[in-house]
């Protein structure tokens, strides 16, 4: 038996790529399928570079199709299996996530936004946010994670993990290309020493026994002959995924009680926002942090609670309002005024969340 | 080890070891001590993120960079990259010569792509290692990764946790990289730590390695 990556507790000096790595070594995952695409490179190269050690494989396919379609494989063979991917290779991956989503398999799938649309930028965006969250030719039964620092991708990265295999919804970590890259100081865990169970995994196929006789045979699709037997499928997912959503949703938020104006934002915006935020408090502005950790499904009791108080939003993101088009989902009837920071592709800083509040507030 | 009138100093080590900071320090030292200096960029992975945005700044203090300019690059790393002529010749330049070599193992391979890196006799190579970063975090994973470097002359101890740097580490890492290189039978050559750390160690760490003052220029650049 090969040793754990991770004993104890451990600070180190890592990019988020590597962080992940570890983190889907930390939660037990046995394979990574996976085609290279920058800036997500590195999750493969640091997968590669530590599976010897600990026993746990990898297959590089010959394209996003494969790779997404190969993690499905895994997951049917009852591997606790996950993908990374980006931009175009992202989109390329839409249709085996949609199989997943029709057969109800729990891959895991790490996105590190990238510039779009098409190749764009290898760098860095967050325009992968719709794709991401409603991509494919179904009704977006995923969950969507959206990580601001590296220690959010290590603690939801092994946390994907257990989410998909507990309610069978294909489950993402969605980072980008600054957080990829990007070097800081996060605590490796084994997740056992604190509490964290992993979900255990279980073969869709080739269980034991024969079919129709020893046990009911496993009839996987997705495919259906009649458009009713579609529409009876859809509604019970639809209900399973209606009932998971109030203990999958998560948020964090600071300062809303009285705040006239609330900053909405996800991944590494939010951190600029979170100190523009506590600037502006200390110079009296009524400003509140809000900040969905799941995209997918959005924190919509939370977000209806902070906008039956708060006048306006301010919704900052580094795309031209995929966030904001969430959000208006969710908060639909609600009268606070929505306003907008939108840079799509580049990075925000706190200076300018400040300064377009002050604008705002004059 | 014998330094002669000339120094040369190739730095390799584990990607974001601290290699490209631990060289434009060492490159500012030296020209602070009114020696001719050349800082060589040999990140051929990614060119574009390393010394190029302070190429100017560096230079404004005295010290020759060869690296790219950004009006002479045609893409990103990915792309692929061709070795700048000046830099495959810069062993044959006057001074001293401080080579910054990017991107671990196989960045290391570079060295050789340089006119006269198996003769020059002053040519001293220096694995750069953190022991916050994952792979080089032991003894043994030290001791292995310099094996695969190969060709090492001595270690640097450049442990840190970025903004989050106190003093545990940089002795935790003291440490260890003196046991690594004991085992590597191969000197340690300094211990590196930003100015505020480096006083409070003093001239020579615990066991007696020189202590370099480290100012971060890197943070500047993109990665």
């Amino acid at each position: 038996m090969p040793e754990k990556p991770i004993q104890g507790e451990k600070k180190v000096f890592v990019t988020g790529n590597e962080v992940v790595a570890w983190a889907a070594l930390a939660a037990e995952a046995e394979i990574m399928y996976g085609y290279p695409i920058t800036p997500q490179n590195e999750i493969m190269h640091y997968w590669t570079r530590t599976i010897p050690k600990f026993g746990r494989r990898f297959l590089q396919t010959e394209d996003e199709l494969s790779a997404g379609f190969t993690t499905v494989g895994g997951v049917l063979a009852g591997r606790r299996a996950f993908t990374a991917t980006a931009g175009p290779g992202n989109i390329l991956m839409q249709e085996p996530l949609s199989m997943a989503e029709a057969m109800r398999v729990p891959i895991v799938a790490v996105v590190e936004q990238r510039g779009g649309p098409s190749t764009a930028t290898v760098i860095y965006s967050q325009q992968e946010v719709t794709l991401t969250t409603l991509g494919g030719n179904g009704e977006g039964l995923r969950v969507v994670y959206s990580t601001a620092t590296h220690q959010d991708l290590f603690d939801y990265t092994i946390k994907a993990f257990n989410t998909a295999w507990k309610y069978r919804f294909p489950t993402f970590v969605l980072a980008d290309g600054y957080q990829a890259k990007m070097r800081e100081s996060v605590v490796f865990y084994d997740p056992a020493e604190r509490g964290i169970k992993m979900v255990p995994t279980e073969a869709y196929v080739g269980r034991p026994g024969m079919p129709g006789v020893d046990r009911p045979p496993m009839h996987m699709r997705n495919t259906y002959n009649m458009e009713e037997e579609l529409y009876e499928v859809l509604q019970e997912y639809l209900a399973d995924y209606a009932k998971a959503a109030p203990e999958i949703e998560e948020h964090e938020a600071f300062d809303t009680a009285d705040a006239d104006l609330v900053v909405i934002s996800h991944g590494v915006v939010s951190r600029a926002c979170k100190m523009a935020v506590q600037e502006l408090r200390q110079q009296g502005y009524k400003v509140g942090y809000f900040r969905p950790i799941t995209l997918r499904p959005m924190p919509e009791k939370a977000l209806r609670e902070v906008a039956a108080t708060a006048k306006q939003f301010l919704v900052v993101e580094s795309a031209q309002g995929q966030l904001a088009r969430l959000l208006k989902e969710a908060m639909y009837g609600g009268t606070a005024e929505m306003l907008t920071l939108f840079k799509p592709g580049v990075g925000v800083t706190s200076e300018e969340v400040v300064a377009r509040v002050k604008e705002i507030k004059g | 080890m014998v330094i002669g009138s000339r120094i040369v100093e190739a730095y390799v080590g584990e990607y974001a070891s601290g290699k490209s900071e631990v060289a434009v320090n060492r490159a500012l030292e030296l020209a602070a001590a009114g020696r001719l200096v050349t800082l060589v960029d040999l990140d051929v992975v990614e060119p574009c993120y390393t010394l190029r945005p302070i190429k100017r700044e560096l230079e404004q203090k005295g010290i020759s960079v060869l690296a790219w300019e950004t009006r002479e690059l045609i893409g990103l790393g990915e792309t692929g990259n061709i070795l700048r002529a000046e830099n495959r010749w810069a062993l044959r330049r006057p001074g001293d010569i401080i080579l910054d070599i990017g991107y671990g193992v196989e960045g290391a391979k570079t060295l050789a792509l340089l006119e006269d890196a198996d003769t020059d006799p002053d040519l001293q190579v220096y694995a750069v290692i953190n022991i916050a970063r994952p792979m080089t975090g032991s003894v043994a994973d030290i001791v292995q990764y310099v094996l695969q470097l190969g060709g090492i002359d001595g270690l640097i101890n450049n442990s840190h946790l970025g903004d989050d740097t106190d003093l545990a580490i940089v002795q935790e890492g003291s440490r260890v990289v003196s046991e690594a290189a004991r085992e590597l039978d191969i000197p340690v050559v300094a211990v590196t730590a930003v100015t505020e750390l480096a006083e409070l160690i003093g001239p020579v760490d615990s066991a007696g390695h020189p202590v370099r003052k480290l100012v971060r220029y890197m943070p500047r650049t993109l990665w």
